[in-house]
């Protein structure tokens, strides 16, 4: 093993660690790293930014950053609220009903929304719900973050890590719904029972208290109508893009730019409204990111794993694929999995690539672990640190353990339900 | 014209105040702002009473504004009920706020530096620096403001 090597590994351990410990804003990790990753000689300007296998993948930020205009834009509209509210009285305000419909309503968000946008939109209507029902609302913030993770396993769109995937395994949106959403209908029926059976205790049905919901004014909600009907059109037509991506030819990443594009030429909002929601940091740490396991690409450490992977798998594909599954969950309830995905993505390339067609459910197993294990902890997603911040702001906070136990629980139970769908669907 | 001709007491808060109270002094006497002690009964920071509003809605409707037009006049009286509960200690600890660090000017500072620091430091209340002990004075944005107008209006001899 060369020198380069050595620091290039050393290099990226030491920016995993301090991306997982938090120490250090994990933008600055990410392009530090990258930065060392030059110095070392591991990549270099052309491979950054025009190398396809080792380089930034544009098609993953450009992506990102579509989806975030639109969103941005979108929720300006307050369509979401208005549908909280909106169930909420159709339930006649009983709470283990309310809660079922937002953890629907949420899951299906996630499904085509990024999970932190979906937690910020659901969470402030929930406690104002809550309120005026007296519930308490920690059981609802929990069931919705972790409805959120499980909703956006379901789409390419619906979590960072899958379009990682889609990217690096060239699959398609509705490769996505046609392997992912079936189970995650499944896993969300499930979720709902446990919902039941952890948080039933807390949920009391206050007579007096339902006129309050009864009167609240959903319709109100809604801002901007205009801008409601143009968002939505204009949602509906990427997402036809994405469905009709073999039919059209155009790239997820290029459909959004468009559809971001047109929304902000009908709307004619100003340009911080436009741009106000794009996270710039986000996707400087994809970049920063791709340029990291690019280097290990480039200097073949990758390819060496990737080969040490394919002989330990011999053609037990099944065995792979449990042991991705359940290693990303555990992995991914630890840390962030965006990294991880972006660092087990181009080594699973290499499995699929040994196997072929055989290998291809890997990629599944690993979208289903990264995703599903974000539940496991507090701070195993994004969403979760998000919603767990916005009940401390409003005197309802939820502790580590609190989230832990019930993630624990909810994690074991999906990531180990998804096997048997693995298995009945491409093994048996 | 000096700070010391300027200065007068201030409404002094502490962490323990509760949000309802000190909204009671702001709109009693259309305070800018409110002069935060420590523990040791120092005044430290200054408060802006749009802030202390902050304090009385009720974080989800900030987290998210369409919520604001959803209640009707009823609930529209509930919103307030957790007021009571809330302290300007969550407005010190609370990252999205901006808590000023109390500005000190001297006593015999001119209306020009008093006007200048404010305006630099974006302070509504300024602590003036006494050689004794006794009750902290303070000069405020409207007394600082009356001073310049009535200056204004002596050079120039016309009202805005």
């Amino acid at each position: 093993m060369s020198v380069q090597i050595v620091l290039a590994l050393v290099v990226f351990v030491a920016a995993y660690v301090f991306i997982a410990t938090e120490k250090i804003s994990r933008v600055t990790v990410a392009l530090v790293g990258a930065a060392l990753m030059v110095v070392i000689g591991a990549t270099d300007d052309h491979g950054i930014f025009f190398s396809e296998d080792s380089g930034i993948d544009w098609n993953v930020i450009f992506l990102l950053l579509g989806m975030m205009i639109i969103v941005g834009i979108l929720k300006q509209s307050g369509v979401f609220e208005f549908l909280a509210i909106w169930a909420a009285k159709r339930a006649r305000g009983r709470p283990f009903v309310i809660m079922v419909m937002l953890v629907v309503i949420t899951a299906v968000l996630s499904a085509f929304l990024d999970n932190v946008t979906t937690v910020l939109l659901i969470a402030p209507v929930t406690l104002l719900i809550c309120e005026r029902l007296a519930a308490p609302a920690i059981p609802f913030l929990i069931a919705e973050v972790m409805s959120s993770n499980i909703g956006g396993t379901a789409t390419l769109i619906g979590d960072p890590p899958n379009i990682i995937i889609a990217s690096r395994a060239g699959l398609t949106f509705n490769d996505f719904v046609v392997n992912l959403a079936p189970l995650i209908a499944i896993l969300l029926v499930v979720f709902i029972g446990l919902c039941w059976l952890m948080f039933r205790k807390s949920l009391k049905y206050n007579a007096e208290r339902v006129k309050r919901v009864m009167a609240l004014n959903e319709r109100e909600a809604i801002r901007d109508v205009p801008l409601l009907v143009k968002s939505l059109v204009v949602l509906g037509l990427v997402l036809a893009g994405f469905i009709l991506h073999s039919l059209i030819g155009l790239e997820p990443a290029i459909v959004a730019l468009l559809g971001a594009g047109l929304l902000a030429l009908v709307t004619r909002l100003e340009p911080r409204k436009i741009f106000g929601d794009v996270e710039w940091e986000t996707l400087l740490f994809f970049a920063g990111l791709f340029i990291m396991v690019g280097s290990l690409v480039n200097l073949g450490v990758i390819e060496a794993l990737g080969t040490a992977a394919t002989q330990a798998v011999g053609d037990n594909y099944f065995g792979a694929a449990a042991g991705l599954l359940f290693g990303s969950a555990i992995f991914s309830g630890i840390v962030d999995n965006i990294p991880f995905v972006a660092t087990l993505a181009p080594l699973t390339n290499d499995l699929v690539q040994a196997g072929g067609a055989a290998a291809h459910p890997l990629w599944w197993a690993l979208a289903l672990g990264a995703d599903l294990g974000g539940n496991a902890t507090a701070i195993g997603a994004s969403a979760n640190v998000v919603a767990i911040g916005i009940a401390k702001r409003n005197g309802q906070p939820i502790s580590f353990w609190t989230f832990t136990k019930y993630g624990l629980i909810v994690t074991a139970v999906t990531v180990t339900l998804s096997l048997p769908y693995l298995w009945l669907r491409y093994f048996m | 014209m000096h700070a010391s001709d300027l200065a007068s007491s201030a409404s002094l808060v502490d962490r323990q105040t509760s949000a309802l109270a000190a909204a009671r002094l702001i709109a009693a006497r259309s305070l800018p702002g409110l002069v935060v002690m420590d523990d040791s009964g120092a005044p430290v920071a200054v408060v802006s009473a749009v802030d202390v509003l902050g304090l009385l809605v009720p974080g989800y409707i900030l987290d998210d504004m369409a919520l604001a037009g959803v209640f009707d006049e009823q609930g529209s009286e509930d919103v307030w009920s957790h007021a009571a509960d809330r302290t300007i200690g969550e407005l010190l600890d609370d990252d999205d706020v901006h808590v000023y660090a109390l500005l000190t000017v001297e006593a015999n500072a001119s209306l020009v530096e008093i006007a200048a620091q404010m305006a630099h430091s974006r302070a509504q209340i300024a602590l003036v620096k006494s050689r004794g002990g006794g009750e902290p004075a303070f000069v405020t944005l409207p007394a600082v403001m009356d001073a310049i107008l009535r200056f204004c209006g002596d050079v120039a001899g016309t009202d805005v």
